[in-house]
């Protein structure tokens, strides 16, 4: 290379040279335009357009499990957030940090009440989404429900593609101080499939096509204001209307979506 | 192989056609794939669809290759196959075989990245079709050099 080079000269070698310095530059640039592009969008607090009626429509659509399972929070809330969620969707595991926010900022407001709902969407990339609710229902089973969530979403990379998948997942089990051997054997059981199932039919009775979708008291809230700023603002509105609303009208405020 | 493809008083005088225009074809590659490089990093998770689209590409497990993006290591490979190329074109015969083997094996790899976006991920991105016409191009132009005759070279 470096006879050819003394014999064709420099130019070649310029050139190169100045590609290289190109890509590095704009690709820079670029990387920081787009960088800036992104970011108001995502937090935009746009005043979002409500469907009619939508608490009518999460109140008629099937509840996805009994009160209080896959549910933090009061089960009394006035303020249900209700998640969609696949184990293998990418954008799943990047909210997952924003809902562990919600969840904790509002933990111990009697108003306030978050609900996991399973939605393993039946697509081919997401083959192995359906065994993954499944199996935090198994974990579930043991008390570990969230834990094994958080073990699913944190580590998605490090299984999703791996065929030895639940030997993984029997990993993380052992490490949030699960019974292994029952965790498996939850794993093949049908409890576990009826509530993943049961959820599913919720949701598709929803209309749910996405994940993650969200809900908060059956209104469903674009992907864009999923973050902890419009998330945050829209749930206070949410309780500030429901004391308003049980301070004027008395007391008579069932929550519409899990009674 | 047969290196007698462009001979060295190329270097001198003009410049070699086939991998002068193989590496302008490396630099539409390149550009692409420093786009979706920086896609890659910059764009804000796309949420998962039944109805399939082009982030689902993009956003799937398959993009990254040990933790590095794919359109990383298509960047870097671009790189490469446009300085070989351009070296090639100004006389470096040695070159334009050492590109025709990285080309193949590009072409391999990207044969398997449509392999997965037509039957696991079930979804194309125009962007990483562009990509895959880019390695097919400088394939068929490596082919042509080795195929034509010496005169069609030049």
């Amino acid at each position: 290379m470096k006879k050819e080079k003394k014999k064709s000269g420099g130019l070649p070698l310029s050139i190169i040279a100045l590609v290289f310095v190109l890509v590095v530059i704009g690709g820079f640039w670029f990387y920081n335009t787009s960088r800036s592009a992104s970011r108001p969008a995502a937090n935009r607090a746009t005043a979002t357009s409500t469907p009619a009626s939508p608490q009518q429509t999460a109140a008629n659509a099937p509840l996805g499990a009994p009160v209080g399972v896959n549910m933090l929070g009061s089960p009394s809330a006035a303020v249900t957030v209700e998640e969609f969620a696949d184990y293998q969707c990418g954008a799943c595991a990047s909210v997952h940090p924003t809902m562990k926010e919600i969840q904790s900022a509002y933990a111990g407001n009697r108003n306030f009440r978050f609900i996991f709902r399973h939605y393993p969407l039946s697509i081919p990339a997401h083959d192995k989404s359906y065994d993954a609710a499944v199996a935090t229902e198994a974990a579930g089973l043991q008390g570990k429900f969230w834990q094994m969530q958080d073990q699913l979403f944190r580590n998605q990379q490090a299984w999703t593609s791996n065929p030895n998948y639940r030997e993984i997942w029997a990993g993380y089990a052992e490490n949030i101080g699960m019974d292994v051997e029952k965790f498996k054997t939850d794993l093949a059981g049908l409890q576990t499939k009826q509530r993943v199932d049961a959820d599913l039919a919720r949701g598709r009775a929803l209309s749910v096509t996405s994940t993650p979708t969200v809900l908060i008291n059956g209104r469903q809230i674009p992907f864009s204001e999923v973050n902890t700023t419009s998330l945050r603002r829209i749930i206070d509105a949410e309780i500030q209307q429901a004391a308003s609303q049980s301070t004027s009208a008395g007391s008579n405020s069932t929550t519409v979506n899990a009674k | 192989m047969n290196e007698a493809e462009f001979t060295d008083d190329d270097a001198a005088g003009g410049v070699a056609k086939i991998p002068l225009i193989a590496s302008l074809v490396a630099l539409v590659g390149l550009a692409d794939s420093v786009y979706l490089t920086i896609s890659h990093f910059t764009s804000e998770p796309v949420p998962c669809s039944l109805i399939e689209g082009c982030e689902k590409v993009l956003s799937s497990p398959y993009a990254e290759f040990y933790g590095i993006p794919i359109a990383a290591l298509g960047a870097a490979a671009y790189f490469v196959a446009f300085s070989l190329a351009l070296l090639a074109a100004y006389g470096n015969r040695r070159l334009w075989t050492i590109f025709g083997l990285q080309i193949i094996v590009m072409a391999t790899f990207t044969a398997w990245l449509l392999y997965l976006q037509a039957m696991v991920i079930g979804a194309f991105c125009q962007f990483c079709l562009i990509s895959a016409g880019t390695t097919f191009t400088m394939l068929i132009l490596f082919a042509i050099s080795k195929f034509a005759g010496k005169d069609q070279i030049r």
